[in-house]
């Protein structure tokens, strides 16, 4: 990656790996998986038109994001959270795609520190 | 810093935040007790008793809130810290963690100290908590006991206390109506011989302490009334057994009268309290002063028995009162005082209602406010003794079983009987015959007569004649008192016997001495039995007895008394 933007914080994440120990690994593999499910629920909810799902969804996606020290992504969801609260999906696709493709950066990265 | 390792439920539905919480609480050295939605965190807590909770706001099946508060619930008076873990930020999600019993937050992402920081100070909210309220409990369940305890006490000292005559007709009195004992007592009882004690003590202290010092001290004062013994033996004892049982420290401030009806006087003892004062129906005002200490401080030998004597006439009254009339204060905290009480008196036009007067004037100064101290006052007046009011005896009526078949004889000799009043000690034992106490002022008059005659006459030689001038009874008392200290020999036997009737009983009392006796036959046919001073006696007991009879030389005398019950 040759941007300057910082897609995982690297300092929280050291943190992380002392807390979590022998832990570390599954806790992001954990992570990884549920993201998949977050995005999955982010686009039935869009496809039903279910504005509060959606943003249901993009909240707990933030806080999980957050705790790992995804930045960006977890500003993504915020955004995704903030427009869906008063029941507005009008850029419901856009921010799908935002969020799906800073996902693929952000697995590129945490699996390049697990060694993958 | 806590080094108490705590058991700690986490409930979060999303995996890597529950990860990342648990990992943290567990590197804390706690213990962690994990839920995946607010259906399991109720459960688990009711299975586990955590000591602390942390709780997502949003779950599926039972949110946050929800789960806070059936745990709120279940955790009753208990303080089960509540943190809820939010991303939440608006005041109205945060408003709604509050509503259902939240006790703080956490935001993500999770900071270790933060969260340490949090777990610490709810453990130390939690253990303060449950002292303040094991205190609590144990105060109150204390204090319950406490007033019990108080309760019992009055009950049982208001048992005691009221046995007496606080009812006739010409005693007035106020006693706080404080549901514990306060401290002061107020006792009345009539004397076998007639007459009347009362005492009005006050003790140091209220509640327990104070009840402690009341039953002895109500105890001796009807015991020792009503077995004829006079007021100063009574104080005596009464200042003994509180010098013996209460600490230092602890005394009773009290003043003690003897009223004679028949001779219209009245004598009073008075330890510790604000001056009593007498009263005249002439508007007189006689201001007594305390010239003793109170009951329960002195050693026996250094107990003072002084009194004040004092004619009274009909409609005089006395008044006496614990410190609490004189030193009750009003809202702005000034005393009664006892100006006040004595403008009162000055001020009085009708003796019969200067009792109400003080009284009222004394709730109105004061005012709304509760009272602080004891207002115990009593006002005791001159009546005639058969308008008091009381029919026979107050005290002891229940005992129906005694002894009511016996004999026995009593020798006093030599300095015995200069020295010994055997009255009392004989009027016990009688006394004991079930139902014959009601007969406690005629058994008492027989009893006197006969030992004072049997001393006077008998063994101390005194001729009756001497009695019949107003100069020659006054002569008759100078050589009675310088014949009994010179006197060295002598004796007197009295043999008393009682047996039962159907109803009632009779009472044999034969007296003997060691004098020369008398013509007997002679003093029988003299008609002039009734006249002057020195026969009062035995006409007196010709009225109460079925027999009267001289026997031997003129040293015997037997007198049977028949009586049945009312």
């Amino acid at each position: 990656m040759t941007d300057n933007v910082t897609h995982v914080d690297l300092n929280a994440l050291a943190e992380l790996k002392e807390v979590m120990e022998e832990e570390f690994t599954i806790l992001l593999e954990t992570y990884l998986n549920d993201s998949l499910d977050r995005i999955e629920q982010l686009k039935s909810a869009y496809a039903a038109g279910d504005a509060d799902a959606f943003s249901r969804a993009a909240h707990s996606f933030k806080g999980s994001s957050n705790n790992l020290g995804v930045v960006l992504l977890a500003q993504y969801c915020q955004e995704a959270e903030t427009q869906s609260k008063g029941g507005d999906l009008s850029q419901g696709q856009q921010l799908i795609e935002k969020i799906e493709n800073e996902f693929e950066i952000v697995t590129q990265q945490l699996q390049a520190h697990l060694g993958l | 810093m806590s080094n108490e390792s705590l058991k700690i439920l986490i409930a979060d539905d999303n995996d890597t935040d529950r990860m990342i919480l648990q990992a943290i609480v567990k590197r804390q050295g706690h213990q962690v007790v994990a839920a995946r939605d607010g259906a399991e965190a109720v459960e688990k807590f009711r299975e586990t008793a955590p000591q602390i909770v942390l709780l997502d706001a949003l779950m599926p099946r039972m949110d946050g809130f929800e789960a806070a508060e059936i745990i709120k619930k279940m955790a009753g008076e208990e303080l089960v810290p509540i943190i809820f873990l939010t991303s939440l930020t608006d005041a109205e999600s945060l408003a709604r963690c509050v509503d259902a019993g939240g006790d703080d937050f956490l935001s993500k992402p999770y900071n270790q100290i933060i969260l340490q920081a949090k777990i610490n100070a709810f453990n130390r909210m939690r253990i303060m908590h449950s002292t303040l309220q094991e205190q609590r409990d144990q105060i109150a369940e204390n204090n319950e006991h406490l007033l019990q305890e108080q309760q019992v006490a009055k009950t049982v000292f208001d048992n005691v206390a009221h046995m007496g005559c606080l009812h006739a007709r010409n005693i007035k009195h106020l006693l706080s109506p404080l549901s514990v004992f306060n401290g002061d007592v107020l006792l009345a009882c009539q004397k076998p011989s007639g007459g009347m004690h009362v005492l009005l003590g006050d003790f140091t202290g209220h509640g327990l302490p104070a009840a402690i010092g009341a039953m002895p001290l109500a105890e001796i004062f009807y015991g020792m009334t009503n077995k004829g013994f006079n007021m100063t033996d009574v104080l005596r004892e009464i200042n003994q057994k509180l010098k013996q049982i209460l600490p230092v420290g602890f005394f009773c401030c009290s003043c003690m009268i003897d009223l004679d009806f028949e001779n219209q006087d009245i004598e009073v003892w008075i330890g510790g309290l604000p001056d009593a004062i007498l009263y005249r129906s002439s508007g007189e005002i006689i201001r007594i002063k305390s010239n003793h200490l109170p009951l329960g401080v002195l050693s026996t030998e250094r107990f003072k028995t002084e009194t004040y004597q004092y004619e009274m006439g009909m409609g005089d009254r006395f008044y006496m009162w614990s410190d609490g009339i004189i030193e009750s204060r009003n809202i702005s905290g000034d005393m009664f005082g006892e100006s006040r009480v004595l403008d009162l008196f000055d001020r009085n036009h009708v003796p019969e209602q200067l009792f109400g007067e003080i009284q009222s004037s004394v709730q109105q100064f004061i005012g709304e406010k509760e009272y602080d101290d004891d207002l115990t006052m009593v006002e005791v007046a001159m009546m005639p003794e058969s308008e008091l009011g009381l029919e026979g005896s107050q005290v002891g009526k229940s005992a129906l079983i005694g002894p009511v078949n016996w004999h026995f004889t009593y020798e006093m000799r030599n300095e015995t009987l200069r020295e010994f009043n055997p009255l009392p000690l004989l009027l016990h034992v009688i006394m004991e015959v079930p139902g014959l106490r009601t007969f406690s002022g005629q058994v008492y008059t027989m009893l006197a007569e006969l030992m004072s005659n049997a001393l006077e006459h008998g063994v101390l030689g005194l001729d009756s004649k001497m009695k019949e001038t107003p100069a020659g009874f006054a002569a008759y008392y100078m050589s009675r008192a310088e014949r009994l200290k010179d006197f060295s020999q002598g004796w007197i036997r009295v043999s008393v016997d009682h047996q039962p009737l159907e109803k009632g009983g009779v009472l044999m009392v034969r007296v003997e001495d060691s004098g020369e006796g008398f013509d007997y036959e002679k003093f029988e046919s003299k008609s002039n039995l009734n006249k002057g001073y020195c026969g009062r006696g035995i006409p007196l007991i010709g009225n109460l007895c079925r027999r009267v009879e001289y026997l031997g030389k003129g040293n015997i005398v037997e007198v049977e008394f028949e009586w049945r019950p009312e």
